[in-house]
């Protein structure tokens, strides 16, 4: 074996085996997991409901306004309440709202994990909601029109008729959005998260050695990003096949 | 077998898109087991008036009693109504996402509250009378037009309504697919069911039709039966547009 290649395994060994340092990068790796997984929950129901409502007030504010009633303003309330939310959570950065949800708004809790899943959930349910606003959009209007005229309400038709239809829309969309909010929960860290970037970040401090424990965690998010991509190429073939 | 009982009545029907005002007043009773076919030249309003009975249309003024409920109270719950006023589109638009038999069943499952096994039977007894029974597993993608708008007329049928709307049912389906369609919709008024039909197949309007209501301009401009309407036309535009069609 030449020299060099008996010096990295030994800075291995030193980098991740002594004090079992490695169990970081595996907590890391976990904590990264649990945020987006939460986050992506989060993101897709808040998602589901604004681009709901955003939607509907669309496509029925002018039957709305003739029939008169409260319907239209409940719906325009909303709506602007909505737009507000898209326009403050798409403005700012993620890791300025991240560290307001931990430092502001729940100072009594300690533990970041579930700040964070809050804080991205918050925020990747801004950019799910305009992915999924697209999809119903997408979606023919003579659907609606046929789910409304067999005695659907507006929404049990979205329920049965367009949502099913949308979510195979989007999906490849949504899949993105999932590979995007991974890499964004590298900056957990600032909130006192073990996440994987914290772990490499807290190796390399203490061993003097950054380019082992940091190419490590890249190519760990590089080998989950690949994975990832590589299921939603599947995925959009085997949609495309069942269109005909 | 018109009876004498009047199943849809418009008082004043007024429909305006912004500024552009498409029905200027209309005013007409369609009684039960009548097969009513309007016609006219496109931009009449024929359409819009039919969209307007179920309400798929806000009507800007006027009244519409369906079975004497009038239905563009605000108090009433179309949905309701509109489970007894089967619509057929131009363009089908079945669900793309379900098999032809989820179609069929997920009105009457959903809204009617029947089990999945009765409402399937039903539907297969109704896909039979149509001659497609062996398309009952197929995706809509996988069937001719002719195909679509007869499952179509039975997704409706399926919720036993007591009013059938066809917009234009024919009009996006090639020439060779239009007899098996306008067969299924003959049968229909064989058996009695009510029919408001907005059509430009003159035949079928001449050999079904009980009454023909010719719209121009947003207002019915001729109504009478066909023998009458055929062959005495009374106005000058109904006679153009019939010279156009025929």
């Amino acid at each position: 074996m030449p020299d060099w290649f008996i010096g990295f395994l030994k800075k291995l060994e030193y980098v991740f085996l002594q004090k079992d340092r490695y169990k970081q990068i595996l907590t890391g790796l976990g904590n990264t997991v649990i945020i987006t997984l939460g986050a992506l929950v989060i993101g897709v129901i808040i998602g589901i409901i604004v681009a709901a409502i955003r939607s509907s007030y669309d496509k029925n504010k002018e039957s709305l306004k003739l029939r008169g009633g409260p319907g239209y303003y409940i719906l325009k309330v909303l709506n602007g309440i909505c737009k507000f939310y898209l326009t403050v959570i798409r403005g700012t950065p993620v890791v300025v709202q991240l560290m307001i949800a931990y430092f502001v708004i729940f100072i009594s809790i300690k533990d970041g994990v579930p700040i964070g899943i809050f804080a991205f959930g918050i925020n990747s349910g801004a950019y799910v909601a305009e992915i999924f606003r697209g999809g119903i959009m997408s979606v023919d209007n003579g659907q609606f029109e046929a789910g409304r005229s067999m005695g659907f309400s507006y929404i049990q038709t979205m329920r049965h008729i367009i949502i099913p239809q949308m979510f195979k829309a989007v999906l490849p969309t949504l899949c993105n959005e999932f590979i995007a909010l991974l890499k964004e929960t590298s900056v957990a860290g600032y909130v006192g998260v073990m996440d994987l970037t914290k772990a490499g970040n807290s190796i390399g401090g203490r061993t003097y050695q950054y380019f082992i424990p940091l190419f490590t965690v890249a190519l760990i998010y590089l080998a989950i990003v690949m994975l990832l991509s590589w299921l939603v190429g599947k995925l959009e073939r085997r949609l495309r096949k069942s269109e005909h | 077998m018109n009876t004498d009982e009047i199943l849809i009545k418009v008082s004043g029907l007024k429909k305006s898109f912004g500024e552009i005002e498409v029905l200027k007043g209309i005013d007409v009773e369609i009684r039960r087991g009548e097969v009513v076919v309007v016609i006219g030249p496109s931009g009449s309003g024929k359409s819009t008036f039919l969209r307007c009975l179920n309400r798929l249309e806000e009507p800007t003024d006027g009244n519409i009693f369906f079975e004497e409920t009038d239905i563009t109270s605000r108090d009433v719950n179309i949905d309701q109504h509109r489970q007894k006023m089967g619509m057929v589109f131009q363009q089908f638009n079945l669900f793309p996402h379900m098999m032809v038999m989820k179609n069929l069943t997920l009105a009457p499952v959903k809204l009617r509250h029947k089990t999945k096994e009765e409402a399937e039977q039903k539907a297969m007894e109704l896909l039979n009378a149509v001659g497609l029974a062996d398309r009952a597993d197929a995706y809509p993608s996988q069937l001719s037009g002719g195909q679509k708008q007869r499952i179509a007329i039975v997704r409706a049928l399926c919720m036993e309504p007591d009013v059938m709307l066809f917009d234009e049912p024919t009009s996006a389906l090639d020439p060779e697919m239009v007899g098996e369609v306008l067969e299924v919709m003959k049968d229909l008024a064989r058996h009695h069911m009510t029919m408001v039909v907005v059509t430009h197949e003159m035949g079928f309007a001449k050999e079904v039709g009980d009454r023909i209501l010719f719209m121009d301009e947003g207002v019915i401009m001729e109504s009478g039966t066909p023998e009458d309407f055929f062959g005495n036309t009374k106005t000058e535009r109904a006679r153009s547009f019939l010279d156009k069609v025929l």
